[in-house]
């Protein structure tokens, strides 16, 4: 091709891809060159030609296929997650039934007790007298109502059942081999 | 040319068969699920979207077990970005990308562009080379044709003659300039040409 057109504009053009004002001056050149003019032809024609033979749809088993594929990707790496969730749910339950057990119960606050009996004997330097026998249930609760005693009798007796002030939550953190899996679990503290 | 012109008769339905099965809101509403809805309705997704995928990879790489790849793919790092293709506001440029993205990976673990003088002779043994124009050999010309292009110009063809985008959508999903979008698919359009132009004249 010799006649100065480029090869590229008339390509563009055969694809529609030149804007008007230069697609109306290739149409101009290609009606009065024969180069161009079968250049172009020959372009569109390749270009329905690919579009054609690529029209053939595809068979839809190929989808199917692609999605069982991915689902199936998916389900199996998911598994895992679950795994890691049911051992974690697994550990901390075992971890929150045996642990206030297993470890030793310290003796209940006394000022607890005292606040039972009316009087601080700690406090007052009173005698001590018999303490009120000490349940389990009781013993846990002292244990987490450190700092009670502040109030120096003015806090009211604590009866055995009712719920003693707000406990720290036990929170435990797991980490899993996977690095996007970490399980927090965050117990209400009621332990036993 | 007398060879391109019968092709172009020989099947003047053309167009593009590629694309999504579901409009914009129907997309955004299929992520959102998708998001929150486990497996099931991931799948919706994959349905609405998996003709563009499938025939966009099947097209770039030239065959169905390695588009069927790509396409897993493809659908798996889609599952990943749930979370930000809902925001890119375009969810069919960002799985044209990725489409292509994945494409380009699976071509430089092998040869995805063979020379225009290493095409094999397609028609069958004895064939008569006008029967053989008019069956399968011209479908597989022309698949071959793609071949003959380096990856970035097969990509540019594909995505603006075959899927029917824009240039400027073109040269989003390729992450080029126009400018460069527009000269790769003119040279790849002359390459395509002249490839078959030459093949049919050598078997006739």
């Amino acid at each position: 091709m010799n006649c100065g057109e480029s090869e590229e504009r008339i390509a563009l053009h055969a694809g529609g891809d030149l804007p008007p004002r230069e697609a109306a001056a290739v149409d101009r050149h290609v009606a009065e060159c024969a180069a161009c003019q079968a250049l172009l032809s020959g372009l569109r024609q390749t270009a329905d030609a690919l579009r054609a033979a690529h029209s053939e749809p595809v068979d839809s088993a190929h989808y199917a296929a692609v999605r069982a594929r991915v689902l199936s990707e998916l389900s199996r790496r998911q598994r895992p997650r679950w795994a890691y969730a049911a051992l974690a749910a697994a550990a901390i339950l075992l971890l929150v039934g045996v642990w206030p057990r297993a470890t030793p119960r310290p003796q209940p606050q006394v000022p607890a007790v005292a606040a039972v009996r009316g009087a601080d004997p700690l406090v007052r330097g009173g005698p001590p007298g018999p303490l009120p026998r000490v349940t389990p249930e009781a013993a846990g609760r002292g244990r987490r109502t450190q700092g009670v005693p502040r109030t120096r009798g003015s806090a009211p007796p604590l009866q055995q059942g009712e719920p003693g002030p707000p406990a720290q939550p036990l929170v435990v953190k797991l980490i899993t081999d996977d690095p996007d899996v970490v399980i927090y679990w965050i117990s209400e503290g009621k332990g036993e | 040319m007398r060879a391109l012109a019968f092709l172009a008769m020989a099947n003047p339905a053309g167009g593009t068969d590629a694309g999504t099965n579901a409009g914009p809101d129907a997309s955004a509403r299929a992520i959102a699920a998708a998001r929150t809805g486990g497996l099931a309705a991931f799948e919706t997704l994959m349905r609405q979207h998996e003709r563009l995928v499938l025939v966009t990879a099947l097209r770039l790489l030239g065959n169905i077990e390695d588009a069927k790849d790509a396409s897993q793919e493809v659908f798996l790092r889609l599952y990943r970005n749930l979370g930000k293709v809902g925001a890119s506001g375009n969810f069919p440029a960002w799985l044209y990308r990725v489409t292509v993205n994945v494409c380009y990976d699976m071509g430089r673990k092998r040869a995805s562009s063979v020379p225009m003088e290493d095409v094999p002779n397609l028609a069958a043994p004895g064939a008569d080379p006008q029967e053989s124009a008019a069956g399968t050999e011209r479908q597989r010309v022309l698949h071959m044709s793609l071949r003959v292009l380096s990856a970035k110009e097969r990509a540019a063809l594909v995505l603006r003659d075959l899927e029917g985008l824009s240039t400027g959508e073109v040269a989003r999903a390729l992450g080029s300039s126009e400018a460069t979008v527009r000269s790769q698919i003119s040279q790849a359009r002359v390459k395509v040409k002249d490839f078959v132009e030459r093949y049919f004249r050598r078997r006739v």
